[in-house]
């Protein structure tokens, strides 16, 4: 009864604690599990839900020399900072969204879009990780990429169709 | 009347609640520190697949760990370290001897960053009542008093006198 009599006058402190400690480790695993645009390769996904992590950890089982990570992300993310959007390497959008992207996105091989999911055929790349949508996906690098002249984000790209 | 000086805090008093005080800042402060330590190995062993559990653990960790440290800061050490400069004070400063039939009343009250009090009055004579205080934890040496002669500092009572 008095601990929490205790407790109870000093909860502001208690809570204050909870919110600093959430604040200052989540800063720290930013450093800790990110790095700087030239030493990873960011794939974004415009999919109703996908395996982050574990799609990050299949792709990083055959990393280009050079990076240090390969980080998947949903777009929601993308909300976060538009100079994320502007530095991804490799974009995976559906059809009917490819008109609104396809002018900063570059096409991974050739000058045709590569098709990530086909919808009528129930097939696409890692559908272990990627749960798409009832339509057609597309893959293509990103015109900001830092990985272009490097070749990582077209390897990655290739890494990915490989997981079909 | 003259007779035998009782300090309300013993030399051997103050000993105890300065080992008690060093005792668990020690512990505290090793907590603290393993806490830490397990935390910085969390955040080590981080890796792409398993990034979002080990924050998790470790905000729970540091949160949990901090809340103990918290809790003795708050609850163990600090009463006694303000009971300890209470009783430093009276054991130290100047003190005037005061004689006339022990009260100890009902009221009691915690001065800001300071001891939990009692309320003691002292009636001298008809006319003259000295109102004083006493440490709510040595407040019962005073209990039952009748006539006796206390020694005041501050207006807090630092020691009582018993005749044989």
């Amino acid at each position: 009864m008095r601990f929490l009599k205790n407790v109870f006058s000093q909860l502001h402190t208690f809570v204050l604690w909870l919110l600093a400690s959430a604040l200052f480790w989540g800063w720290i695993f930013t450093i800790v599990t990110d790095t700087s645009p030239e030493k990873k390769v960011t794939v974004y996904c415009r999919v109703p839900a996908v395996q982050d992590a574990a799609l990050a950890a299949a792709l990083e089982e055959d990393m280009p020399e050079g990076l240090r990570m390969i980080k998947v992300h949903s777009f929601e993310y993308v909300m976060f900072g538009t100079d994320e959007f502007d530095r991804g390497d490799i974009f995976i959008v559906p059809a009917s969204e490819e008109a609104d992207f396809v002018k900063d996105l570059l096409p991974v091989e050739g000058d045709q879009p590569t098709k990530a999911y086909d919808a009528a055929a129930g097939e696409g790349v890692a559908t272990d990780y990627i749960q798409y949508g009832n339509e057609d996906y597309y893959m293509y690098l990103g015109s900001g990429s830092v990985h272009l002249e490097d070749g990582a984000a077209l390897a990655v790209a290739r890494e990915l169709l490989a997981m079909g | 009347m003259n007779g035998t000086v009782i300090e309300l805090y013993s030399d051997a008093d103050l000993a105890r609640m300065k080992k008690h005080i060093k005792r668990w800042r020690t512990a505290l402060l090793a907590l603290a520190a393993a806490a830490l330590a397990v935390c910085v190995g969390l955040a080590a062993a981080a890796g792409t697949l398993n990034a979002q559990r080990m924050e998790l653990a470790t905000i729970a960790v540091s949160t949990v760990a901090g809340w103990v440290v918290l809790y003795g800061i708050l609850f163990v050490v600090t009463p006694v370290r303000r009971e300890l400069a209470h009783a430093e004070m009276l054991r130290t400063e100047e003190r005037e001897r005061v004689e006339g039939a022990v009260a100890l009343t009902d009221e009691r009250f915690t001065i800001r960053k300071s001891v939990a009090v009692r309320r003691v009055e002292v009636r001298a004579d008809e006319e003259t009542v000295h109102r004083l205080l006493v440490c709510a934890s040595r407040a019962q040496a005073l209990a039952g008093a009748e006539t006796r002669a206390l020694y005041t500092c501050h207006g807090y009572v630092a020691a009582y006198e018993v005749t044989a």
